[in-house]
């Protein structure tokens, strides 16, 4: 058998956040690198006059890129493996020990696709309601995998505005979880909601795909068809 | 790097000008003489694409199930058809002889065009006057040479031919279309084929088909009585008045152009011979075997700005260490190709050219945005997608999962073992896919020999270069560089780039034969 070695390739350091754009957050705020395909989505996604079926297509393709490199943050380990031709490839593994946490309601229209990519991984839930009255956000219920204190966790929200409910739920997930293993999903969010949030927690990570003074806050309404 | 139209033609049709058979006879006696061991050879090689039956023709499609070999070279450069204009008086036996070369040739990629299909359209007065036999459908102004002229040049040169076919006599009640495509011989058969000089032009060899005329007139009487249900008295009308003088007129006359006058017809089996081994020769000359030449055509340059290679990213390492792993079970396998594929997707569709737009948010702001510059006002997307089968059809599902309602087209194309060329078998495009952008799928690029005849076919059905994105999860270096060379505004999109062929012109460290894997036929 031919053990050549070939088609290796570094894949570690790679900025994924674009560095003009970190508001003041560091290495702690990634946004997706921005193509006319993800501007598309987005305007579909903000355009009032989008029909529902469209918005939810393109908020789940807009989701599953968020997953995809939100899954790319997650550890890994060099592996070799022989190709079916007999040649050697160079590869990586991803480790085991990860979960998912969607923040209710709207995290949840974000488990489908996380569940695509990784086909039996656990999902915690936290249902967190705002008081209208006071924007006081408190926590109902949370549901977490039993071992997740040794889980990297893939915490997901679509829309982060003001910051308030990702707050709390990042408190909630504290009581079991070091902060550093928190990387919070998201597909749009303001510049001063994302800033609050690292301000509060420094070792978190935050991926989105946008970051825009308005975000499209109709995002849960219009996915789940209840506006 | 398209089709020149204007360069030479080719070897072979050095009879374009010659109004004696005297050239051509030179060619024949020439084959006569040459020794019979090149003839064997080519029948082995014909006969290795198959037995007789392997045209299906239906009213609206033909189906080859024996595969055509490039009709292009290694810069995707066109090969011309060979062109066999037939002429002849009524009833003189044209088409059994078309026919009789065509299953002499055993090539299945043969077009048989029929002057018949070129009269021009009557009008109500001319209706009534044929209804009478006073319509004179045997002069040259009857039928449509623009038409004729146009249709076979771009037969010759490879393109893609829609016809309508008014009906025959009663245009208004009924229309079909006919659609020609990919024929390395063209056949063009009626009875005032050379009538014109710019007809003549694109002919390779002009056949003269002489029969007795009391023969054609008795089969004239029989097949119009007893096929066509027409009168004794009528028919003799016809014949008397415009089918005997246009021969005398127009027919006879032209066969000074003629290269070969075949008398007897399809009976004349030297004739027959002649004919058959000349083609063979011609066709042999313009056959192409370059597959094996590919692989080291561009060895150690430069990759192409044409290729767009999706980011190294860990996800992307880590689909390929399980789909690239001789030990990963099936379900696997069709699991991370499909995530795999739906990357590249993603990536490959944000290479389509935007344009700016504004948008009304509900929050009532505007957003400036984007959108692809194929989407229509009515919904529709000018956006498609061809698979080249059988692997690249596994990049559909997730084509369809990001591009709603997206119309697919296949290509079938597979190697002929014994030649190692890429064959074609079989082809469906959706309608119109001139003005689409087209997402052209096959799960590896190997020598790139079976994606460049893919974009030949879709270059053949006039969609422009520019518009077309050849999308692999894995492509080999030699065939990034075979393809980019031949159509360099072609994109190439890929997950990954290999550096080698082994001799089996695998893909080294490769995926091994990814359908085999995918469907499960492997051995």
């Amino acid at each position: 058998m031919k053990t050549k070695e070939t088609g290796s390739g570094d894949c570690r350091p790679r900025p994924t956040s674009d560095q003009t754009v970190n508001h003041g957050c560091g290495n702690q705020l990634k946004v997706l690198k921005p193509n006319n395909q993800i501007r598309e989505l987005q305007t579909v996604i903000r355009d009032c006059k989008t029909s529902r079926g469209d918005f939810v297509f393109c908020a789940d393709r807009l989701i599953r890129l968020v997953v995809e490199e939100g899954l790319n943050q997650l550890p890994y380990k060099e592996r070799s493996v022989t190709t079916p031709t007999g040649y050697t490839y160079h590869g990586v593994d991803f480790v085991q020990g990860n979960c998912g946490v969607s923040i209710m309601r709207s995290g949840e229209a974000m488990e489908h696709g996380l569940r695509d990519c990784c086909r039996s991984i656990r999902i915690g839930k936290i249902l967190i309601k705002t008081n209208e009255d006071t924007g006081e956000a408190r926590v109902y219920y949370a549901k977490f995998p039993p071992d997740i204190g040794r889980r990297k966790v893939l915490l997901m929200y679509p829309i982060l505005n003001s910051g308030n409910t990702v707050i709390q739920a990042v408190k909630v997930l504290k009581e079991h979880v070091p902060e550093r293993n928190v990387i919070l999903l998201t597909l749009f969010c303001t510049p001063n909601g994302v800033r609050t949030v690292i301000n509060h927690f420094p070792e978190i990570t935050v991926l989105t795909s946008e970051v825009d003074p308005i975000t499209p806050i109709h995002f849960g309404q219009k996915y789940f068809g209840t506006d | 790097m398209e089709e020149d139209l204007s360069r030479p033609r080719s070897a072979g049709s050095d009879s374009s000008n010659c109004s004696t058979g005297s050239a051509s006879d030179d060619t024949f006696s020439a084959k006569i003489t040459s020794p019979p061991a090149t003839p064997s050879k080519k029948k082995q090689r014909t006969m290795s694409t198959g037995g007789n039956e392997n045209v299906i023709r239906t009213n609206t499609r033909t189906i080859y199930t024996a595969g055509r070999p490039p009709w292009y070279n290694s810069q995707g450069q066109l090969k011309e058809a060979f062109v066999i204009g037939l002429c002849g008086g009524s009833a003189s036996g044209k088409t059994t002889v078309a026919n009789r070369i065509i299953s002499a040739l055993d090539v299945p990629w043969v077009t048989l065009l029929s002057m018949d299909s070129f009269y021009k359209v009557l009008n109500e007065e001319q209706h009534k006057l044929a209804e009478n036999n006073e319509y004179n459908f045997d002069h040259p102004d009857a039928f449509d040479f623009d038409l004729m002229v146009e249709t076979l040049k771009k037969l010759k040169v490879g393109k893609h031919v829609e016809k309508d076919d008014p009906c025959f006599l009663l245009p208004s009640c009924c229309s079909s279309q006919t659609q020609m495509y990919g024929a390395n011989v063209v056949i063009f058969e009626g009875i005032m084929t050379f009538c014109n000089k710019a007809l003549i032009d694109v002919m390779d060899l002009k056949i003269f088909v002489e029969t007795d005329s009391d023969i054609r007139l008795a089969r004239r009487l029989k097949r119009d009585i007893t096929e066509r249900g027409r009168d004794l008295e009528g028919v003799l009308k016809q014949y008397n008045k415009f089918v005997k003088p246009a021969f005398e007129q127009f027919i006879e006359p032209s066969v000074k152009d003629a290269d070969i006058v075949v008398p007897r017809g399809a009976e004349n089996d030297v004739a027959m011979t002649l004919i058959v081994q000349h083609v063979h020769d011609q066709l042999e000359k313009r056959g192409f075997n370059f597959r094996s030449e590919l692989p080291q055509a561009h060895v150690n340059q430069p990759l192409p700005d044409t290729l767009h290679v999706v980011e190294n990213t860990v996800q992307v390492k880590g689909l390929h260490t399980f789909i690239r792993n001789k030990a990963t079970p099936r379900d696997e396998f069709i699991f991370y190709s499909k995530r795999l594929t739906r990357i590249l997707v993603e990536h490959a569709l944000s290479l389509l050219p935007f344009e700016d737009c504004v948008v009304d948010t509900p929050q009532s702001t505007q957003y400036k945005g984007k959108r692809f510059v194929g989407k229509q006002a009515d919904g529709t997307v000018k956006l498609c997608g061809v698979s080249i089968l059988r692997a690249g059809e596994v990049m559909e599902p997730a084509l369809c999962e990001v591009c709603k309602d997206i119309r697919l087209g296949k290509i079938l194309i597979q190697t002929n073992l014994e030649t190692e060329e890429p064959e074609l078998h079989y082809l469906r495009l959706p309608k119109d896919i001139h003005k689409d952008f087209v997402i052209l799928m096959d799960a590896t690029v190997a020598t790139g020999a079976a994606a460049m005849m893919a974009i030949r076919v879709l270059l053949d059905h006039d969609v422009p270069q520019e518009n077309i994105m050849l999308l692999s999860l894995i492509m080999a270096e030699s065939g990034v560089h075979s393809v980019a060379y031949a159509f360099p505004k072609v994109k190439l999109v890929t997950t990954a780039v290999d550096k080698e062929l082994n001799e089996n012109f695998h893909i080294v460290p490769g995926i091994g034969n990814f359908g085999d894997r995918y469907f499960g036929t492997g051995t």
